[in-house]
């Protein structure tokens, strides 16, 4: 009760005045090349967004600035690379395709086919041949020297 | 074969330990900062309260700091006397200037509790602050009397921060360079 009044209050005083507002949509191919960009960047201050998918401010300047450089006739690789050279690859949702990076590609895909594999080699193992019951030699009943004391003394 | 299957999980195994290694020897949230030692990008932004522009040409032989706010920032409310404070201690060595970031001018009117210390200027669609590759503010830039960014500070500035950082823009690069 307190917290709401606190916050109506507050957005009465102007304390969450509106910030700046995005910029225009542009024409609707532009625009989807503007938010394709958008999914494969992400938004500094989320944790995993991209910069289409977040309402941080952050990521809606950094869309405006996409939107700038598509407007501007900049092609998808010059827009990336000018989003690398500020943030790094860091800012690039898909991991480039080179040295380490290569690990979490094929990672993924190299376990699933040794698990296949493996759980492959299990089921086409033919069963294993039951081994007849071994019968052990019968020796002869004096061959124990200590049966054969039992049965001295017995008798 | 069975060896050759040990050897195969023991690979694999190896890289999954190098990857998560190498993943939790990093903070997943810090932002690279990638234009150190850059020439500062260009702008040309209109002064709060003013019709008057400035132009980064006409900085150029002067070494500035450039503070990137906004004033649903609370952090940058919390900072602003220390950088008001270096504007004036300084003032002989470097130029201030605040860049609004992602507001407008609108909000800013009564925001400042006493009237700014140094030149205050507006950064329509926060485009030169992404060309500086903010991420996030308050953000603190220090650039060299040739242009370039020296480095950036991330979060409120301290007083020993900021007269270290503004001593170390003072000095040639070189020298600066040598004694972080």
């Amino acid at each position: 009760m307190i917290w709401g009044s606190l916050v109506a209050a507050a957005l009465v005083l102007g304390a969450y005045a509106p910030q700046q507002a995005g910029s225009e949509p542009l024409a609707p191919v532009q625009e989807a090349r503007v938010q394709a960009l958008g999914k494969q960047l992400r938004c500094a201050v989320c944790q995993g967004l991209s910069i289409t998918d977040s309402p941080a401010s952050m990521a809606r300047a950094q869309l405006d600035k996409v939107r700038a450089l598509v407007a501007d006739g900049q092609s998808d690789a010059e827009i990336e690379s000018y989003f690398v050279a500020r943030y790094g690859e860091w800012v690039l949702l898909s991991p480039p395709r080179h040295g380490l990076n290569w690990l979490v590609w094929l990672g993924p895909a190299l376990l699933i086919l040794v698990g296949i594999g493996f759980i492959g080699r299990v089921l086409l193992r033919p069963p294993p041949v039951a081994a007849p019951p071994s019968r052990l030699p019968e020796r002869p009943a004096d061959a124990d020297p200590y049966l054969a004391a039992i049965r001295e003394e017995l008798k | 074969m069975k060896w050759k299957m040990g050897a195969v999980l023991f690979a694999i195994s190896a890289a999954l330990v190098l990857m998560l290694y190498k993943a939790f020897g990093t903070d997943p949230h810090a932002v690279p900062f990638m234009m150190e030692g850059k020439p500062a990008p260009t702008f040309r932004l209109k002064r709060l309260g003013s019709q008057e522009t400035l132009s980064l040409a006409q900085l150029k032989g002067r070494p500035f700091v450039l503070n990137f706010w906004a004033t649903w920032c609370g952090p940058c409310e919390e900072e602003q006397p220390i950088l008001d404070w270096g504007a004036q201690t300084f003032k002989d060595r470097v130029e201030f200037f605040g860049v609004l970031f992602e507001d407008t001018e609108e909000n800013t009117k009564g925001w400042f509790t006493t009237p700014p210390v140094y030149a205050q200027l507006i950064d329509p669609k926060s485009q030169v602050a992404v060309d500086y590759g903010v991420a996030g503010v308050p953000e603190t830039y220090f650039v060299d009397a040739e242009g370039n960014i020296r480095n950036k500070f991330v979060g409120p500035i301290d007083q020993q921060t900021l007269a270290s950082r503004i001593n170390a823009l003072t000095r040639p690069a070189a020298t600066a360079e040598a004694r972080p």
